[in-house]
């Protein structure tokens, strides 16, 4: 079903293919994102927060291609949450990457809030982040030389804020988490959990229109897990956007909706298996659940 | 610019965390900085006193010295003459201080100084219409035999009457060099009281000087004085003499810092992309991080030049202000004039360049760090895993093998650490090699040229006496009669040293580089210096006028001749005219073994009633003294650099094996164990690098010290390797104190908890 779908859609991107120049160049600057994809044959109500088409991605291992994503067609709308599961290598890494910018992809295009961003060069990509993507990794990532304030309040800093401002947001933002008291405190200081919810702080510090989680409870313990998802299904409920890899299924089911990769394929894309216990995990399901 | 702020906090941060390395960072290249504009102020001639002199006292660029007063408006009408300074009466007189005698130019000044070559009073005052039996001293002179102001200056005149005057004031000078490189030295009073101390005209001289208005050109003006004046001229000099004299031997002194400064800057640079590449090793998570949080390739390579680029800018700026305050302060406490702009800015923008490409190139790796941080940057495998497996056959420690193998592990810092401590530890062994080849001098001084530890003058008794009273003396093993008259080259516009010591028959024992001592009349030796002036080879003919007469010279030999930029002619005295050679102007005095010059000196005199002029010969290694202390200077620095090095080499093994620990411990190695592993790693580059500085130092340092010497005019062959002995003292203390700094990580690291989550 996919393969036809793939197919389908591939032919569409090979007709606004012809017109490299303009593709490359104008999305960039396009103030009207929604007139260049009606006109891209793809009517839709409103602009997705992320929208890709047939993306690709082979990597060169020793000049043997390895296709890691081989023509995801993926929409997700705003205020939506996305669980991405998959077996170990199907390629769920390689596309939360590619949405972020931070694997260029080999073929097929990204759209996010309905601006074409496949084509961006690399610096371009990095000042889209800032502002528009959130990224928590399953490793944390905080630097480690910079106190927990500082790690919260890099984004805002980056992205312009004053130092006032940033202060601001950061001390909400940790308040918010629970973390108020280690501000001061080194990373290291930290438990994983905690420096989980940290880097959860981090990435929401710019109120991004897309939140990316790579395995973000990958590398915790049961308790530090729930903790985590607790957070995560709050700021869901507060009408961010998430995508969420994850490799347990008791974590995806707090998701609207899960996507399954396999081979860097999308082998099943579909609301949460209908009460596959409860209709919908909150956080406090979670809790008691995995409790 | 959003990033500055969030680029600020991060730049804060990552500098606290690396306190001691920026610190070092900085202090090195200060160093290197600061030997750099000590040595560009030496070699620009501005620690010598002269030009300052010179300026501020509007000096004469020729003396002329002649029996009677020279016609001043005849003399000022000669081409290129601005001003005429004198004519000064000047009476020569003996200081008697302490029983101690010093040849005394007393000049007669008058209350109002002079327009041209006006004396600088530095301390006191200066004479006054008042002031009979004042005089003012030159300061180098009062130095030199201890003269205080208002205290006493005895006199006595050729006629033997003392003179009880008083010295008021102490004056600088460019009129002469400084004593006692140039005596006699001077001193000025009332023309009343010169008149008083020696009435008769016919005992002084008359002196006058001569401004040009083009410095460079004294000849016209000397050829033309000469012509007018012609049998009244005694001697004469010009400015050239006076700041050669004035010179330390800056030259050597500046090529010496000159070259430490640019291979310290070589170190300097391997040190900092060293430093910035490690640290962009040890930080690829979180420069991954920085990107995916949205910072640019560009701004990840900004925020790293910045980082480390700003520590090498300070370390400039805090050199420049060490190097201004080194060439005002030390140095002898010479009065010398800060480095031109030129220089400056060379040094200034050429150390900043160096250290921008320096930082810039591991930046620019930094700044292409993929932006996943998850990426683990595992260290790639140990490339020596056949000798790590060779070193288990043989059955070595297991921590010896680990750290064997570890230590290559990362090819490029593991070079650039092994380079990073070859460069220093090569330059400190040729500081080695300068210290020895002064040891040498001193312990050898026949070896340059000073087999005579005295020279005696006969003085007011016959050249026979002075010999038989020489000879007599139970430490005077040889006596060689000699004389110095001045030689001209062929092309008749330089004059040069001719040396007369010993006879054909009989040579002075001078120190023979290439070819052969003389040995037959007409047959000569001669400095490199002179050698290259001439452009002549050994077994060369040269026609030369030495002491007037012409004489076809076989040059026969090359030796080491310390004394005017190698620029001597030395032959036996039979060579010379009679005129010349009899008597014997001076004695050269070779003691035995282990005699005390001083001891003999005194016997000397009293033995002869003070009648005979004792000179002790200067070696030339005392005027080299202040090398000493660079060298010193130099090896504290170059010994930070390579603590710079080494503690990059170990951050960055720690870093790579952070995760090892726990597996090693697991494997069930000792805390100790592990320390070694970590230690031996760094280790072997530690021992690696500072085996290759060694040797390639000791095989370049006196090879280098001869070159100096060829090009100084002293000529080849002074150059000494260290010994042994020194050489593996150095090697050791090196390697010992490195194993010790890199204990103290490797201790802490194998002692703390290690997480075994990723990193
Ligand atoms: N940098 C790379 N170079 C070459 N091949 C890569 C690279 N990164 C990923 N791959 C390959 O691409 C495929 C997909 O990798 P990816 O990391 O996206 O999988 P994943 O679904 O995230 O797996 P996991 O659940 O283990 O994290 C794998 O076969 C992997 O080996
Ligand atoms: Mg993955």
């Amino acid at each position: 079903m996919s393969r036809e779908a793939g197919g389908g859609r591939r032919r569409a991107a090979d007709e606004s293919g012809t017109d490299p120049v303009e593709r490359g160049e104008r999305p960039a600057r396009d103030e009207r994102p929604a007139e260049r994809v009606r006109s891209g044959e793809r009517p839709m109500r409103a602009d997705p927060v992320v929208a890709t088409v047939n993306l690709v991605k082979i990597y060169q291992n020793g000049g043997v291609p390895v296709p890691a994503v081989r023509g995801v067609d993926l929409r997700v709308e705003r205020g939506e949450f996305v669980a991405i599961m998959g077996p170990s290598g199907s390629g769920k890494s390689t596309l939360v990457h590619m949405l972020g910018g931070l694997d260029p992809r080999t073929s097929g295009e990204i759209w996010l809030d309905g601006k074409r961003a496949d084509t961006l060069g690399e610096s371009a990509w990095a000042l889209l982040r800032r502002k528009k993507i959130g990224f928590v990794f399953q490793f944390f990532n905080l630097v480690a030389n910079m106190t927990v304030a500082d790690n919260v309040e890099l984004p805002a800093l980056l992205a312009g804020a004053s130092p006032r401002e940033a202060r601001e947001r950061r001390e909400r933002l940790l308040d918010a988490l629970g973390l108020t008291g280690r501000a001061d405190a080194a990373p290291a200081q930290l438990a994983g959990g905690e420096q989980q919810r940290v880097a959860l702080a981090r990435a929401l510090a710019n109120r991004p229109s897309l939140l990316l989680a790579d395995e973000p409870t990958g590398n915790l313990d049961s308790r530090n897990t729930r903790d985590v998802l607790k957070l995560l299904g709050e700021v869901h409920r507060d009408g961010q956007t998430i995508i969420m890899v994850t490799h347990d299924a008791r974590v995806a089911s707090l998701a609207d909706r899960v996507v399954s990769l396999l081979d860097g394929q999308i082998v099943d894309d579909g609301a949460v298996a209908a009460p596959r216990r409860r209709p919908k995990g909150t956080a406090g399901d979670v809790v008691e659940l995995r409790g | 610019m959003s990033t500055v702020r969030a680029s600020a906090r991060w730049i804060r941060a990552d500098l606290r965390a690396r306190r001691g390395q920026a610190i070092l960072t900085v202090l090195a290249v200060a160093g290197i900085v600061t030997a750099l504009i000590t040595s560009a102020t030496l070699l620009e001639d501005g620690t010598n006193p002269w030009r300052r002199l010179f300026a501020q006292t509007k000096g004469a660029h020729v003396w002329i010295h002649t029996e009677d007063a020279p016609a001043v408006a005849a003399l000022s009408r000669l081409p290129g003459v601005e001003q005429v300074a004198g004519p000064y009466r000047t009476a020569p007189v003996t200081l008697v201080l302490d029983g101690k005698k010093s040849p005394v130019a007393l000049r007669e000044a008058a209350v109002q100084p002079p327009r041209v070559a006006a004396p600088l009073v530095r301390e006191g005052r200066w004479l006054r219409p008042g002031d009979a039996g004042g005089v003012v001293v030159e300061r180098s002179f009062a130095q030199a035999v201890g003269l205080r102001v208002g205290g006493p200056f005895p006199v006595t005149a050729l006629s033997g009457a003392s003179h009880p005057l008083v010295v008021v004031g102490l004056a600088d000078s460019a009129d002469q060099g400084f004593y006692p490189e140039w005596t006699p030295g001077l001193a000025w009073t009332l023309p009343a009281t010169l008149a008083a101390i020696e009435p008769a005209q016919g005992r002084s001289e008359s002196v006058t000087g001569l401004r040009l208005s083009d410095g460079e050109d004294t000849l016209p003006a000397v050829h033309g004085a000469v012509t007018l004046l012609d049998e009244q001229v005694q001697r004469m000099s010009t400015w050239r003499e006076v700041r050669a004299s004035m010179e330390l031997d800056n030259r050597l002194l500046g090529l010496l810092l000159a070259l430490f400064g640019a291979a310290g800057l070589v170190a300097a640079a391997l040190a900092l992309a060293n430093a910035t590449g490690g640290r962009v090793l040890t930080q690829t998570r979180d420069i991954a991080t920085l990107k995916s949080l949205g910072y640019t390739r560009g701004q990840v390579f900004a925020v790293l030049v910045t980082e480390h680029g700003a520590l090498g800018l300070l370390g400039i700026a805090l050199g420049l202000a060490c190097g201004r305050l080194v060439t005002t302060f030390t140095l002898d406490g010479l009065p010398i004039l800060p480095l031109s702009p030129v220089p400056l800015l060379a040094i200034t923008g050429g150390t900043a360049a160096v250290v921008l490409v320096a930082v810039a190139l591991p930046a620019w790796r930094g700044g292409r760090t993929p932006p996943i941080p998850a990426a683990p940057a595992a260290p790639p495998r140990g490339r020596l895993s056949r000798l790590a497996r060779l070193a288990l056959l043989v059955r070595l420690p297991p921590a010896l093998v680990l750290g064997t193998r570890d230590a290559f592990t990362r090819r490029t810092p593991a070079v650039l650490s092994v380079v990073g401590l070859a460069v220093p530890m090569m330059m400190i062994t040729i500081g080695l090699g300068c210290w020895a080849t002064l040891d040498d001098f001193l312990r050898h001084p026949e070896r340059v040229g000073q087999a005579a530890a005295l020279t005696v003058h006969p003085g007011r008794l016959p050249a026979d006496e002075a010999a038989r009273l020489a000879r007599a003396d139970r430490d005077v093993a040889a006596v060689y009669p000699g004389a110095e008259v001045s030689a001209l080259e062929p092309e008749q516009t330089r004059s040069v040293l001719a040396r007369a010591l010993g006879t054909s028959a009989e040579p002075y024992p001078f120190s023979v580089a290439e070819g052969r001592m003389f040995a037959a009349r007409g047959e000569a030796v001669a400095g490199q210096g002179l050698l290259d002036l001439l452009g002549a080879e050994i077994g060369d003919r040269v026609r030369m006028t030495v002491g007037g007469t012409p004489l076809i010279v076989h040059i026969v030999g090359r030796v080491v001749e310390p004394e005017h930029d190698g620029e001597v002619l030395s032959l036996g005295i039979d060579s010379l005219a009679a005129k010349d050679a009899v008597p014997p102007q001076f004695y050269g005095l070779v003691l035995r073994q282990g005699a005390d010059p001083e001891a003999v000196r005194a016997r000397l005199l009293a033995a002869s009633g003070e009648a005979l002029e004792v000179r002790q010969a200067v070696n030339p290694a005392e005027r080299l003294a202040v090398i000493r202390v660079v060298i010193v200077a130099l090896t504290v620095v170059l010994a930070l650099l390579a603590l710079a090095n080494l503690l990059t080499a170990s951050a960055l093994g720690l870093r790579d094996h952070a995760l090892d620990l726990a597996v090693l411990k697991a494997m069930g190695l000792t805390p100790r164990q592990v320390a070694a592993t970590l230690v031996t790693g760094t280790g072997l580059l530690v021992v690696l690098g500072v085996t290759a500085g060694t040797a390639v130092g000791a095989s370049v340092v006196a090879g280098l010290i001869d070159l100096q010497g060829h090009t100084s005019g002293v000529g080849a062959g002074i150059g000494r390797t260290p010994s042994a002995l020194t050489l593996a003292t150095a090697a050791g203390t090196a390697i010992g104190a490195a194993l010790l700094v890199a204990v103290i990580p490797a201790r802490r690291a194998a002692r703390a908890q290690v997480p075994v989550t990723a990193r």
